[in-house]
Parts: C-alpha cells; structure tokens; sequence
C-alpha cells in the first residue's frame, strides 16, 4: 500500500516536470538602433516578432519606460494593452535624436527562416507614428544584417551573439 | 521709491500661480526623497575614486564573452549591461574593481514615477509642461520682487541680513525664511525654466557629430583594451557612459561620453578617432538637471526640499497677511467736503487701521461729520477743520506705502480755509527711528496748519497710549469719545516669568514710593528697557523703566490711588510669580562712549538711572541731577548712592528739593550749572532724562536757553547727535 502511494506520487512529479520544461533554445542578439537627426521629445521604440500571418506574437524590447505614452503606440498598444505582460525587463530609455542605442533580444531558434517577422515601431511624443519604421522577416542572413528606417530610424544593425 | 509697485507685483504674481506654484512644491518636496533613498543604496565602493576606465573594461572583457555598455550614474554606481557565457542579457550594478554583478538596477517606483510626472506636466502632456516651466519663471518673479522688498524693508543691501522687526507671527517668517531660501529659491526656478525649454526646441541644438575618415582606419597596432593610453588615464569617476564596438569591424568603436566631452577610440590601436566638447547647452542642461533634483547628493536634495517646503510658507503667510490688510479696508458715511473731522492713515500692514477706524466710529457716534483716508489720497478738503494723522513708520524712518506721496501732495495741494491739526505716530522701540516719519509729518504740515497737539508716539500698539491721546484730544476738543478696548487689543505675548526678590514697604515712605527688585529668566535686558505688565491679564499694560541692578530688574514705583499697575506691584509679595514682557528701549540705554554722561531725573526716574550707575564699572564721568521733594524722599536711595560714589561709579550728585528750603526744582539746577552742560555738549557729552513729562518740557526748555546762549546752537541740534536721550511719562 505505501509503495504503491510512493509510486504514485513520484508518477505525477515525473509528469509534470517532463511537461512544464518544454525546451526552447533561443539566442541572443545585439540589435542597435541609429536614430535620423530630428528634434523634439525623445522617441519611443517597440520592438514587436510579427508572426507568418502578420499578428504580433510578442513584445522583444521597449524603448521608453513611461507607460503613460504607451497608448500612443496604437497599434501595439491594441495587442499589449489587453493583457499587459511583464515587460520590466526588456524595458530601456527612449532614444533622442541622432543617437544609437544597443540592446539585447532574445529570440527562440524556432522563429528563424520560418515565415516570422521583427518589427520596429517608433512614436514621437506631438510628431509622427511609424507603424513599420523598421521590419524585416526573420531569416538567418537577416539577423546579421543592417537594415534602413523609414521614419525616426535611420538604420537597425543585428547581430547574434 | 515706491514701494507699492514691487508689494504689487510680488502679490499679483503670487494669486495668479499659486495653484500651480502649491502643486508643484508639494510634488517638489516628495521628490526630494527620491534621490536621497538612491544614495543609501550599496552600490557605490569605497575607492571608487582611483578606479581607472582601463581596470574596468579589461575585467569585464575577461569575464563577459559580449559587453554592450557601461553606464557611471549621479550617485557614482556603476551598471553594466553584458551578455554572459549562457548567452543570457544581464543589466545591473557592478563592482569597477572586480566586474562581478552586485545587484539589479534600481527602478524608480511606479510611485516616484507618477509623481515626476505630475511635476512637470501635470498629466497635461505639453500643454502641462508649458504651464509649469511658466509658473516656475512666475516664481523667479515672485523671488526677484520679494528680494526688493526685503532691500526696502531692511534698509539697503548692507543691513540685508539684519535683524528683522518682528510685528507678527507671519510677517515675521516671511520675511525671515525668505532671505535664507532665496538662492535655492531662484536656482530650482531658473534651473526649472531652463530644463522646460530644452524640452520646447527653444534653445540652439546640441547634437555632436563626430567626423569619422573611415577609409584610413587601421586595425594596427593592436593593443590590448588595458593598455590603451586613453582609457589608462581615464578615471572612471570622470566617465558618464561607455558604449562598447557592435561588432569586431573596425568601423566599429568605443564610444566615451566624459562629464565635458564625448571621445571615439578605436576599437585595435586604441587611438582616439574624434574629441568634441559638449556644447554649453548640454553643459547647462545636465547642470541644471543636478541642481533642480539633487541627484547624486543628499545635501543638496535636502536643501532642496528644505527651501520647496518653504515655499509652502510663504504662500500660506503671504495670504494671511494679505487678508489681514483687506480687511482693515477705508468706509467712509460723508462725501469728503462735507466733514468737519478728517483723519489720514499711514500704515505698512494695516496695523493703523483698526485705530484710526475706531476714532472714526467713535467721532460719528458722538455726531460728528468724518472723512478717513490714506495719506497717499490727501486732497483739499473744502469744510475741514480738523486733520488727525495717524501713521506708522516704514524700515530706516521712510513713509509707509500708502504715505510715500503725501509730503509731496501736501505742498501741491492747498486748503482754503485754516485748518487745526494732530499727529499720531505708531511704531516700536525696537526700531532705531521710532515713529520718525510722523515727526516729518508733524513739521511738514506745521508750515500750513496750526498744531493742536505735539505729536504723540504709541509704543506696540498698545491701546493704553492711544486712550491717553483720546484723553488730551478730548479736553482740547470738549468731545466726549471713549475707544472700544476689546476691539484694538490683542492680547500681548508675555514670554518673561518674574520672581520677586525684595520689595520695601510703600506705606511708611513719605513720598509712598517702593522699590521691587525682580528676577527673570533672561539677561539680554538693559537699564532703560521698559517692563510691561499686565495686572488683570488683559490688554491693559502698564510700562517700568527698568533699572538693571546685580542683573535683576529694579523698579522705582509711586503708589498711587487706585492704581493699576502701582497697586498690584505693591501687593505682590516675596517669592511671587509672574508673567511679563521687557520691550527693548535701543534710544535710552547708557551711552558706550562719551566723554561724559549727565543724568536728570525727578522722583521715580530714577529707576533706570541706578541700574546705569550700578553697572558704569568703568567709572565714566557721570553727574546726577535729581529732583525729590523732602529729604526723606532719598531715604529709598541713599545707601546705593553713597556706595557710588564712594567707589567713583557716580561722579558727582546735584539734588534739588522742592518742599525744603531752599525750595528748588531740577531745573534750577541745571541752570546754576548752564556753563558745564554747554561744556559737556560741546564736548560729545550726553544728557539723559527720566521723569514726568512737565520736568522733561521745562528741562528741554532750559537746556535749549543753554545751548543757544552758550553754543549759539539750537538743542535740536544735539538730539539729532543723539546727545539728548529722553524717556518720560
């Protein structure tokens, strides 16, 4: 009678820790941001993987640590703001005009050279709103790559580490 | 100058902000804390110092396979931002010396957050932001004219840190505060209407572009990052962010942001590629960011929540005192060329008001025709036949703000008819020039009016004084007007307790006069400073000269009939106690020095007369006259007396009796001795006179028939020396 309840108890440990560590490899990668010269308020930067059908899937990194202005980014905001996830650790300053900044994402293996996308989505506080500022799809030629802006960015460098 | 324009301005300033002003400190002072809780953090290493940029970058190199950025923060903590041998991003605070993590990076709290916010918008967004960078300007305003009137106030630049005049708790510390929070004052506001415009495009850019020639870019000499000269002697201490190459091209490099410049390494050679100093710009943006939030040191966010906390103050005391003054505001019932009565105030803060609006009541009552106004508003008044001037004097003798033109419209406007007139000056004996600018009054309108009353001067407003002027202007005028006490008084603040050492019995004495020697908690008195009592602890005062003898208070007192102040004096007994208040009396105190010191008294003058002897140990020649009426009447004295002059403290002693042969008054005295007195005027003597105000008259008239025969001088010459020192009653 004890054995079989020892027996059992270790069953279910044994299956809930095979199935709660679902192993996702994911790599680092450096990403800088060059901005363009303009003036005005600093900019806010959402770095958002766009999965293959074009929906955001999650947030990489935010450039700008007061959520007041977050709503400004409508587009992301429509898919952050409902469940508001924990972003305090890929959170950093806004950018000025003509500076860099260097980050660090991290993304699963499993998103490259299968249909995902990176986006970058920039916002000036009284300026403009750039949906795709920067997007790229995700493939392993891209992520070692520069890429040039079409709005507040002038060009995004990655680079796996 | 006037002074009403800055009072003006300082005030219109003040209502129109001060929502946003109150906003703003309250916010201000919350924030302060937040760089002081930063500093108590443990990140910072004790020799942090000596650390140099080389030590730093090569550790981190060593120990991280990627570093990204190194950032040295106000409070000289050091983050760094690397990715680690598991390829995990890791960003926090780390030891210069060692490289390893310490601790996560602080994250100003959701609650900070929010009130940085309000701070400097408001949650306005840009509209906010304009808002508060003009409110902060309005306060720089506010601080210059409040600069103005404390230079006005006080007398010039050299008395600026002077003592003030305390007339009220808010005015006071108004006053007080301001002087010593006005530069961290004018720095949050200046440095808070710097930091709005940056954020408004409204200074010149700031941007540095660094000229990179990438084609001659050399990967050698390659160097170790240690060895690199640049970052050798670089203290880390100078250093505000280091930013690492992206990636091994050459085009890539070291990016150093000093505290006054921005420098390019590359990444190999280790050669400085670029050098550009931040422009003045940035230099005073980052400055003005340290001075409006103290980051970095808590001495100064102290300060800083000090002076905001102040500045609470000040707009809670600058309305108190405001109301005050709109309160005792002018109502007139008669047009003003239909009054007999006229009555014009000079008053600073309104504290003439309730006086002259309580003569006016009083005048109406008893049907008469009144008109009051400010000084400043004089004009010709068609059926008058009265003026009564009741003013205060401003800082070193100057009118008050709404006198400042009367002297001016006086001479420009004429009265037809003749015209009878008093003057009423109301000030402090602690002012060097008490009541001075009713004096100038009383000589300006003597030109064109004919005086009815000398001018009379009330002490601290108190309501006894003014009640005795009332008195003599009702004798003169045959009007029957009494004043409403509990209206005018406030009650007075008794800050001295009293202990009875001795009394001598008044009953026995001829003349029955007692002395009282008391005991106070304080020594900061001197002979000729005045003790005002209150026997029933209301208003009504009574004033003593105070004679200073082995540091207790002595009093000379005549019992009189019914007497208020004499009759508890005298039946207080030994070892009582009570509360009272010593007003300081700066006009009547022994000379420092003069060549010689005459002193004239009658009766129970004498008072401060034997402290100022007790205390003359450096045996200055000092003649008495003294005025009694039996020879018995010196019984009280004459043992300290005789001591006095045994040892020299009292050179000579003249005593006149009225009621033995030869009968003689002090004055009479005086003349025998016309010859010496001039002598001793001549000479920068000074004469001091304590007594009943009908020896003082006869005295000054005698003295003046001296002066003029003698000196061929008048006797206004030598008071206005301050030769001439007079308390009488």
């Amino acid at each position: 009678m004890k054995a079989i309840k020892t027996l059992l108890v270790l069953g279910v440990l044994a299956i809930s820790t095979l199935s709660f560590t679902t192993v996702t490899e994911s790599t680092s990668y450096k990403c800088m941001i060059q901005m363009i010269n303009y003036s005005g308020e600093n900019a806010y930067v959402v770095i958002s993987l766009i999965n293959p059908e074009g929906e955001y899937e999650k947030t990489l990194y935010v450039q700008g640590d007061d959520d007041e202005w977050y709503h400004d980014i409508s587009e992301w905001w429509k898919f952050y703001g409902k469940k508001r996830a924990n972003i305090d650790a890929i959170t950093g300053a806004t950018i000025a005009g003509g500076a860099r900044n260097i980050s660090v994402l991290e993304i699963e293996d499993s998103k490259i050279d299968t249909g995902y996308s990176i986006r970058f989505e920039t916002a000036v506080e009284d300026q403009d709103y750039y949906t795709k500022d920067v997007e790229f799809a995700l493939t392993k030629e891209n992520v070692k790559s520069k890429k040039e802006g079409s709005g507040f960015i002038r060009y995004v460098r990655m680079m796996p580490n | 100058m006037t002074i009403s324009i800055w009072r003006y301005s300082h005030l219109a300033l003040a209502v129109s902000s001060f929502m946003f002003i109150l906003l703003a400190s309250i916010t201000g002072i919350i924030l302060a804390f937040q760089p002081i809780s930063e500093q108590f953090e443990p990140y910072k290493i004790s020799d942090f110092n000596s650390v140099t940029v080389a030590e730093t970058i090569s550790n981190l190199q060593d120990k991280y396979p990627e570093v990204i950025a190194v950032q040295v923060d106000a409070n000289q903590f050091v983050s760094a931002s690397v990715i680690t041998n598991n390829g995990e991003s890791l960003n926090g605070y780390i030891n210069p010396r060692t490289a390893t993590f310490i601790g996560d990076k602080i994250e100003v709290s959701k609650f900070f957050q929010w009130i940085t916010n309000f701070h400097r918008s408001l949650f306005l967004k840009s509209i906010g932001r304009f808002f508060v960078g003009f409110c902060s300007f309005l306060l720089f305003l506010i601080a210059v004219s409040g600069t103005v009137l404390i230079l006005k106030r006080q007398g010039g630049l050299k008395s600026f840190f002077s003592k003030i005049v305390k007339e009220n708790f808010n005015q006071y510390w108004h006053v007080a505060l301001g002087r010593l929070s006005l530069i961290p004052i004018i720095i949050i506001t200046v440095t808070g209407v710097y930091l709005s415009a940056i954020k408004f495009d409204i200074l010149p850019k700031s941007a540095i572009n660094h000229q990179i020639d990438f084609d001659s870019l050399l990967e050698t000499p390659k160097l170790n990052t240690a060895d690199f000269s640049v970052f050798k002697n670089t203290k880390l201490s100078e250093v505000k962010t280091i930013e690492f190459p992206f990636s091994q091209d050459v085009e890539d490099y070291f990016i150093v942001s000093l505290k006054n410049k921005e420098i390019i390494v590359n990444q190999f050679s280790g050669a400085v590629l670029s050098e550009i100093n931040y422009p003045l710009v940035t230099i005073f943006s980052n400055l003005s960011l340290f001075l409006h939030t103290g980051k970095g040191s808590v001495l100064w966010s102290v300060i800083l929540a000090i002076a905001t906390v102040n500045i609470l103050f000040f707009i809670y005391s600058g309305f108190a005192m405001t109301l005050k003054r709109r309160k005792s505001k002018l109502k007139n019932k008669y047009k003003k060329d239909a009054c007999k009565y006229v009555i014009l105030v000079g008053s600073e803060n309104g504290s003439t008001l309730p006086f002259a609006n309580q003569l006016k009541e009083q005048l109406l009552k008893a049907g008469e025709t009144v008109y009051i106004a400010e000084l400043n508003k004089y004009n010709a008044y068609s059926k008058a036949e009265h003026i009564i001037v009741m003013t205060a004097t401003y800082g070193e003798g100057e009118a008050p703000a709404n006198a400042n033109v009367f002297l001016q419209r006086l001479k420009t406007i004429k009265q037809v008819q003749g015209i009878n007139y008093s003057v009423v000056g109301f000030g402090s004996l602690a002012y060097p020039d008490f009541c001075k600018f009713a004096i100038d009054v009383d000589n300006a309108l003597a030109l064109q009016f004919k005086q009815e009353l000398p001018v009379f001067t009330i002490n601290d407003k108190s309501v006894e004084s003014f009640q005795e002027w009332i008195s003599l202007w009702n004798k003169n005028r045959n009007l029957p007007i009494t004043i409403s006490q509990q209206k005018l008084a406030a009650k007075p603040k008794l800050n001295h307790t009293i202990t009875v050492v001795d009394k001598t019995i008044a009953e026995t004495q001829l003349d029955r006069t007692f002395l009282i020697t008391l005991k106070t908690n304080t020594n900061k008195f001197n002979s000729g400073d005045l003790l005002a009592i209150y026997p029933e602890n209301n208003y009504r005062e009574r004033l003593y000269s105070i004679g200073k003898v082995n540091n207790n208070i002595q009093l000379s007192v005549k019992l009189h009939e019914n007497g208020l102040g004499s009759g508890f004096l005298n039946t207080i007994t030994k070892e009582a106690i009570f509360k009272a208040r010593i007003i300081k009396n700066k006009s009547f105190h022994f000379p420092k020095k003069a060549s010689k010191v005459i002193l004239i008294a009658n009766g129970t003058g004498i008072a401060p007369f034997l402290g100022m002897i007790d205390e003359n140990k450096n045996k200055a020649e000092t003649h008495l006259y003294y005025g009694v009426r039996k020879r018995e009447s010196l019984n009280l004295y004459n043992q300290s007396i005789k001591e006095n002059l045994n040892n020299k403290q009292l050179t000579k002693l003249n005593i006149a009796f009225s009621q033995e042969e030869p009968k003689q008054y002090v004055q009479d005295l005086l003349k025998q001795d016309a010859l010496f007195i001039a002598e001793t005027l001549k000479n920068n003597g000074v004469i001091m006179l304590c007594g009943s105000t009908a020896m003082q008259n006869d005295v000054l008239a005698i003295l003046n028939t001296i002066t003029t025969q003698n000196l061929q001088l008048p006797l206004s010459t030598f008071k206005e020396n301050n030769q001439i020192k007079t308390d009488c009653y």
